[in-house]
């Protein structure tokens, strides 16, 4: 017994030396410790702890992720090197048992992996120490470092390690150990997608080999004071998962020590061993007599220099596509395409979409595919330097007269080429996975265009760093670790904020949208200079590969640099020559466009405009300025180039009460001012053109009651491009502009810094909050801009012969001048000035509902969703008009726009939508949600436009909360009672997730910027009360509500006002929703403990639960107060599960604690519990039903 | 074309000095470079064929400097080394071709020709369209020879070509090279006597880095004429025997050791003469009998 551990010891100890004196292992420390350091302050959200233990508990499972890559190539040189260094004859051959042998290395490879990943943890530690201050960062507790590292961490690469060893081991070779890697990260998230789809299943939280499902539903609903506050810790479900994942380690191993033999290896390295074949050949049949061999000297000329190059990039090609690997590479992305493309569209806003090509692609690129590219690319790249050399016929093909700068630039081409094949796989997965769902619409120009070209491109960048790295690292693993590492640097410095300027982030552009309205549009200019410039730089890359390569059996530093002086010479001078100039030529047309056309600002310089605006000129808020009542208009859109010209004039009005002697105005300063000027005398006292501010001194005060007409003269383009996304607004096919291109008058407190962190950077006060229901004068305007409340609007729009051109207004006259169309729009009654000016070569369609127009102008070919946005539209029309008032306008209209930003916004009877939405489908089961979005911005022309609320707290309540209720109602009232219950849960879901996001969580009544309390929680308030005192009084306030503050002028109406009109239908026994629902944030937390059953004997049955329930009432940043609970809530009785028709189902009264509650149902029961619907905003849902004990009747 | 080798060392960085001020000239035919293992012979080789580089010295083919030329030496030039190996999945005939575009041969029909003809000459025709994955060590060999005669090389360097071959292989490559050392300049580098004195009109005997005797085969053992004395004695004598005359090898014979010895003149009775051959000079320089060495007194 002493012996074999002495002997496992032994090659335990051998293992382990030999690990730490490889500098690689130090490397890989160093790596482990920089990530545990830098990504601790990544991902802080607001009000919770950098070191929040939940905080560094998701840091450290992520890292563990990537963690994997150095149990990869620990592990592969563990189980690899006898057999590379031909050492396995002896070893096999000596009395060392499986279990030792293995047992051995496997254990030390893991040891030493622990150890290096320790430094995971001490970099976060050491992070945390080093940043502590008391507004970020709570206790530091090493309870919270600890807990995750042995919980997730340790089992975690046990169980990775245990099947890398294992595939290596078994199939003996290095490229499976990576391309296991993928699998298993592949694998968890496989089990996150599908954990998404089934919604939180708990099964899938056990089967998370990772624990990473487990740890997400622990922590999914902890509000900011718990994540700072409370320990992971080991619940049971996390417990379970991970002696899941220990023991699948053991079994893994357990099969390995079975199948493995102390076994002779022959040639693994690829072609079929026929032993028949090789006796053959030692037949040897001497010659007939002297050959004469014809003494042919080489040439040495262009010509031969390519075919020299042909023949590298071919046996490049062919060694790395005939290797076993590569076939299952290929399969592998067809099916993993299949695997992530299968949800292609379906987050839309939670509406599943059609599968189109672009949002196939785009949902592909988002997906592990791209760092498995990256991850092919550095393997790959490694096989192609190294191969010669694995082989061993390196020495031969050294001396053979073919130049460096060949060899290089096939063995590039090769990677290149392998690339293309596998994005070439990708569009095979796609096409198949498109026409899986049922589309067929395959648009393989669009795959072939980004796969082929941009993607590629990219790749190819990426790929000429990988060649660079390995020739220069001599060490194949090390290699592909820093391969990695460079990938993710520029992601990593961006994230970080430390680097932001794309020129300086390896291959990086300055991102791009596709979009079926516009193609690449006006995105195609920067994206092909930035990789033009990075192609530069790879170029440069190259060259230094080839100065630097290794050649013979010099691969000392000094030597190779030596070496490489001795090689620049010739074409790779010339070469090397090129690049630089290519790379000063191409930098410095790209920095000309984003430093000198257009701004570039760091990090720590975004948001100096805005800052210098409101440090500037926030002493000017006050001043009294003329307000907006009229404005006319000609717009010149010209989608050619593209830009739109702009001339025009205010009508303006001195409302208050003195006489006015300065204008500001305000133009944002991406709009380039010609003129402006006044119909009477003024001069410009200042203009500062940087933040966009004008004062402007009229000749005459301008008296009380006197009007003012200003003209302006504006254009709207690019300059050249940016750092930055380039603007969207204005485009060759889907131009699309708001107010925010004209001028404002006066200060404008809307375009101020938000963010807390950036107006203290900069010196600004924190903002104040919102002014409260009561503050008369915030009432006096409605909408968010000073000085302009509605507006009467005439405009003429002029565009190419092709587009049509649409604003809000009735359409006076159209007609053709000059080539061009023509438009005249009027408002028929002054509306909110949103301005929205749409132009594109649209389709249109046209129906009617009673008197109203309605129409859909479309993109040709997005038909997909058009009946059921026509059955939204006047279904919502009516049911509106029904309970709330007349729908005013003789036209009611929905434009598309391309998906650059934004999904549905609402102006006077225009809505518009973005693209993507026009390709929205419902499939069989689901709910209708395009009907209901659409719902949703019909809404929006009562709640904010015919009824307008004041600047103050509460103000979305009116707006979103209204619209969305009246969106679920007209859902319900189309489609059922189930539906509407449906919508509602969706709401529901996305109230909890957004509370755990953010903080300072208010009332709903008093929202404020917050939409996960505007949209949903005002919505689901509204709903619950309807459900509590019914649909006709709940409206019925509404209608009354409306009717009071319908196109009435200031002082405007507050959620409070809709509040009275609630209060005043609601009868005293459900008033406690009302407190509860609005005025509060109470939550519930109800169960069902017990439940339990009899026959009665006359056929019925009498159920006995035993519930307790809570009630808690939360303040601004989450802490809980238990409150008095005396609640209606739901008890429900169930034949079957509780998706079916209840036994019984009534409000019963329950008070906070334990109680029981007695039903008699006529039927068996089999589950029943309280609040089964989940209508109480209750963060475990899945305790409030059971199924029912009892004794049962006989079969 | 004839090859110059002056002062050529190198040192490699962990202070081995692998090659110590090296001078040769090796003209057209074979060139036995003959040395014990870890002499320096394959350091040396290496150098010639532009794969590794030298400290100091110079080396020159013809009109080419071998060790600043590496382009023009390789367009020139026939490597095998000592040890190798083929990518197994590629045929022989494909991998031959492979190498003749490499080294310039760039029409197709004359390509075609110079394979066929060079596959048969290593006598490897038969099995041309086999993976190289199943060749024998021998058949290896012969391929290497085969990639290394392509381009018409005037500088062939072959490395311990024969270590791995059984005797039947041995004399098929000695052959094969004794037909090709007539156009060019051929190195053998080996530690087996027999090749050198089969195939080389001159030879080179290395040690240390250092060449201790450069000379042809025939005239050295000339110089060794009278001076080689065998005696055969039983183990126990061995001892004695060393420590009292120039033993310069011993080998078993039956049981029984004999031993050479070297000599001016007869050493003792029990001693006879013996015609000397090439490895008696080996022995000889080794011992530093004969050469450059200088045994101490």
């Amino acid at each position: 017994m002493s012996a074999r551990s002495g002997k496992l010891r032994e090659v335990f100890r051998y293992e382990v030396a030999h690990r730490l004196r490889a500098p690689s292992t130090w490397i890989f420390a160093a790596f482990l410790g920089l990530l545990g350091f830098g990504l601790t302050g990544a991902d802080v959200e607001g009000p919770v702890n950098v070191n929040a233990p939940s905080q560094l508990a998701e840091v450290q499972a992520v890292l563990g992720i990537f963690g994997m890559m150095i149990t990869a190539a620990l592990i592969a040189d563990a189980a690899l090197r006898d057999l590379d260094a031909g050492m396995d004859p002896l070893l096999f051959s000596s009395p060392v048992s499986k279990a030792e042998y293995l047992g051995g290395r496997f254990t030390a490879a893991l040891a030493v992996n622990i150890l290096l990943t320790c430094l995971v943890p001490i970099g976060s530690l050491l992070f945390t120490l080093l940043n502590h201050e008391p507004t970020h960062y709570g206790p530091v507790r090493l309870a919270a470092f600890a807990q995750p590292f042995l919980i997730l961490v340790v089992p975690n690469t046990i169980l990775v390690a245990s099947i890398l060893f294992a595939i290596t081991i078994r199939v003996r070779q290095a490229i499976p150990v990576y391309l296991g890697a993928i699998a298993i990260f592949v694998a968890y998230l496989t089990a996150a997608n599908l954990r998404d789809m089934w919604g939180g299943s708990t099964l899938v939280s056990y089967l998370d080999p990772f624990g990473m499902s487990a740890l997400q539903d622990v922590i999914r609903y902890w509000t900011p004071v718990e994540q700072n506050a409370n320990l992971v810790g080991l619940p049971v479900m996390l417990l379970w998962n991970r002696v899941g994942a220990l023991a699948i380690a053991a079994v893994v191993l357990a099969v390995l020590h079975r199948a493995f033999r102390f076994a002779h290896v022959e040639a693994r390295a690829g072609g079929r061993r026929d032993r028949i074949e090789r006796i053959v050949a030692q037949v040897n049949v001497e010659p007939a007599g002297p050959v004469a061999v014809p003494r042919v000297a080489g040439t040495f000329d262009m010509g031969t220099r390519w075919l020299q190059f042909i023949a590298v990039t071919r046996k490049a090609i062919s060694e790395l596509l005939t290797s076993r690997t590569f076939l299952l590479v290929l399969v592998g992305h067809v099916l993993l395409t299949g695997l992530f493309g299968w949800e292609a569209g379906d987050s839309v806003f939670d509406t599943s979409t059609w599968p189109t090509t672009v949002l196939v692609i785009e949902r592909l690129l988002d997906t592990p595919l791209t760092p498995i590219a990256y991850l092919l690319a550095a393997v790959y790249a490694g096989e192609l330097v190294w191969k010669d050399r694995d082989v061993g016929v390196a020495e031969i093909a050294d001396a053979v007269p073919v130049a460096e700068g060949t060899l290089l630039a096939g063995r590039f081409v090769a990677l290149v080429s392998t690339l293309t094949l596998i994005r070439m796989a990708i569009i095979v997965g796609g096409v198949i996975t498109q026409a899986a769902l049922g589309y067929y619409h395959f648009e393989i120009g669009v795959y072939l265009r980004i796969l082929l070209g941009m993607d590629l491109a990219e790749l190819a960048i990426i790929a000429a760093m990988a060649m660079l790295i390995h020739v220069v690292v001599n060490q194949k693993y090390l290699a592909n670790i820093l391969v990695l590492v460079a990938c993710v640097a520029p992601v990593w410095l961006r994230e970080m904020g430390f680097v932001r300027h794309r020129m300086l982030l390896y291959g990086t552009d300055p991102g791009w949208t596709w979009s079926a309205m516009n193609g690449l549009g006006s995105f195609l200019a920067p994206f092909v200079w930035f990789k033009l410039y990075w192609a530069a730089w790879a170029l440069v890359l190259l060259v230094l590969s080839v100065l630097l390569m290794v050649r013979g059996r010099e691969d000392g530093l000094k030597r190779r640099l030596r070496g490489a002086r001795a090689r620049l010479t010739g074409p790779v001078a010339r070469a090397a020559a090129t690049a630089a100039l290519l790379v000063a030529g191409l930098g410095g047309f790209v920095f000309y466009n984003t430093n000198i056309l257009n701004t570039y600002r760091t990090i720590a310089e975004m948001g100096r405009t805005q800052a210098e605006y409101e440090i500037r000129y926030k002493v000017l808020e006050d001043v009294p300025q003329p307000v907006l009542i009229a404005t006319d208009l000609r717009v010149e859109i010209l989608p050619e180039v593209p830009r739109i010209d702009i001339t025009g004039g205010y009508h303006l009005v001195n409302n208050s009460g003195g006489a006015i002697e300065r204008i500001h105005v305000y133009v944002d300063p991406a709009t380039t001012v010609r003129t402006i000027a006044f119909d009477q005398s003024a001069s410009l006292v200042k203009a500062d053109e940087e933040v966009g501010f004008r004062t402007h001194a009229l000749g005459r005060p301008l008296q009380p009651g006197d009007s003012l007409r200003m003209r302006f003269d504006l254009s709207v383009a690019s300059r050249g491009f940016s750092n930055d996304r380039i603007r969207a607004d204005v485009v060759r096919n889907g131009t699309k502009i708001d107010r925010r291109v004209l001028p404002f008058i006066g200060y404008q407190p809307v375009f101020e810094l938000t963010d807390a962190r950036s107006r203290e950077h900069f010196g600004l006060a924190p903002q104040p909050p919102m002014p409260g229901p009561d503050d008369a004068k915030a009432k006096q305007s409605r909408d968010l801009v000073l000085n302009e409340d509605l507006v009467q609007v005439d405009a003429i729009l002029g565009t190419s012969l092709d587009q049509t051109a649409l604003t809000p207004g009735a359409l006076r006259r159209s007609w053709t001048e000059n080539g061009r169309r023509y438009f005249h729009y009027v408002t028929e009654r002054p509306t909110e000035f949103g301005l929205s000016i749409y132009s594109a070569a649209y389709e249109v369609v046209e129906d009617r509902w009673k008197d109203v127009a309605l129409r859909i102008y479309h993109h040709p070919g997005h038909t997909y969703a058009l009946d059921r946005t026509l059955k939204s539209m006047k279904a919502s029309l009516a049911y509106f008009s029904e309970q709330f008032g007349p729908y005013p306008d003789p036209l009611l209209q929905l434009v598309e726009v391309p998906r650059y930003g934004g999904y549905g916004v609402a102006h006077p009877h225009t809505m518009s939508f973005t693209e993507d939405f026009f390709l929205s489908r419902v499939r069989d089961g689901e709910v209708d949600l395009p009907f209901y979005g659409i719902s949703h911005e019909v809404g929006h022309q009562w709640w904010g436009g015919m009824v307008g609320g004041g600047r103050v707290r509460g103000g979305e309540f009116l707006t979103e909360s209204l619209s969305n209720y009246s969106a679920i109602m007209a859902t319900e009232v189309t489609y059922g009672h189930d539906a509407g219950k449906r919508v509602y849960d969706f709401q529901m879901g996305h109230y909890l997730q957004g509370r755990a996001f953010q903080s300072h969580e208010v009332a709903a009544l008093d929202v404020e910027g917050q939409p996960y309390i505007a949209y949903r929680k005002g919505a689901i308030a509204m709903y619950t009360l309807k459900e509590f005192i019914g649909a006709a009084r709940v409206n019925g306030a509404l209608r009354r509500f409306a009717d009071r503050f319908r196109d009435k002028g200031a002082p405007y109406p507050t959620s409070r006002d809709l509040f009275a009109e609630l209060q005043a239908v609601t009868p005293d026994s459900p008033h406690s929703v009302l407190t509860d629902w609005f005025e509060t944030v109470t939550l519930w937390d109800v169960r069902t403990a017990t439940a339990s059953m009899e026959p009665t004997g006359d056929g019925q049955y009498r159920v006995t639960l035993e519930v307790v329930a809570r009630k808690t009432r939360a303040d601004s940043i989450g802490n809980e107060v238990e409150a008095p609970m005396d609640d209606l809530v739901d008890i429900g009785v169930f034949a079957g599960d509780s998706a079916g028709t209840p036994l019984h189902l009534e409000r019963h009264r329950i008070h906070g604690g334990a109680q029981t509650i007695v039903i008699t149902v006529p039927t068996e029961p089999a589950r029943a519990g309280i609040d089964p619907y989940n209508r109480l905003i209750d963060r475990e849902r899945s305790d409030n039903t059971v199924k029912i004990a009892g004794p049962r009747s006989a079969p | 074309m004839q090859l110059v080798i002056r002062d050529l060392s190198k040192t490699y960085p962990n202070g081995t000095q692998a090659v110590k001020d090296v001078s040769l000239d090796v003209p057209q035919g074979m060139f036995g470079l003959l040395g014990p293992n870890g002499a320096g012979k394959s350091t040396l080789m290496r150098i010639l064929a532009t794969l590794q580089d030298a400290d100091s010295g110079s080396a020159r083919l013809g009109d080419i400097d071998v060790l600043k030329q590496k382009d023009e030496v390789r367009r020139t030039l026939g490597y095998l080394p000592q040890s190798f190996g083929f990518h197994p999945a590629v045929r022989a005939e494909r991998l031959l071709e492979h190498f003749a575009v490499l080294k310039g041969i760039a029409e197709a029909g004359v390509r075609r020709e110079v394979v066929e003809s060079l596959l048969r000459q290593v006598n490897l025709w038969e099995v041309r369209k086999q993976k190289v994955g199943t060749f024998s060590g021998g058949m290896r060999q012969r391929l290497g020879v085969a990639v290394a005669l392509l381009g018409d090389p005037k500088l062939i360097i072959v490395d311990e070509p024969t270590a791995g071959l059984d005797p039947a292989e041995r004399v098929r490559f000695l052959n094969l090279l004794g037909e090709i050392g007539e156009a060019s300049a051929v190195i053998l580098s080996t530690h087996i006597v027999e090749d050198v004195e089969e195939l080389c009109s001159r030879m080179a005997i290395i040690d240390h880095g250092e060449i201790l005797l450069e000379t042809e085969p025939s005239v050295a053992v000339e110089a060794l004429r009278g001076r080689i004395w065998r005696r055969t004695v039983g183990r126990s004598e061995l001892a004695a025997v060393e420590a009292a005359f120039n033993v310069i090898s011993t080998r078993l014979l039956a049981g029984r050791t004999v031993v050479h010895v070297h000599a001016g003149s007869s050493p003792g009775k029990e001693f006879e003469p013996v015609e000397p051959d090439l490895k008696d000079v080996y022995f000889s320089v080794m011992a530093g009998h004969h050469g450059k060495r200088v045994v101490a007194a």
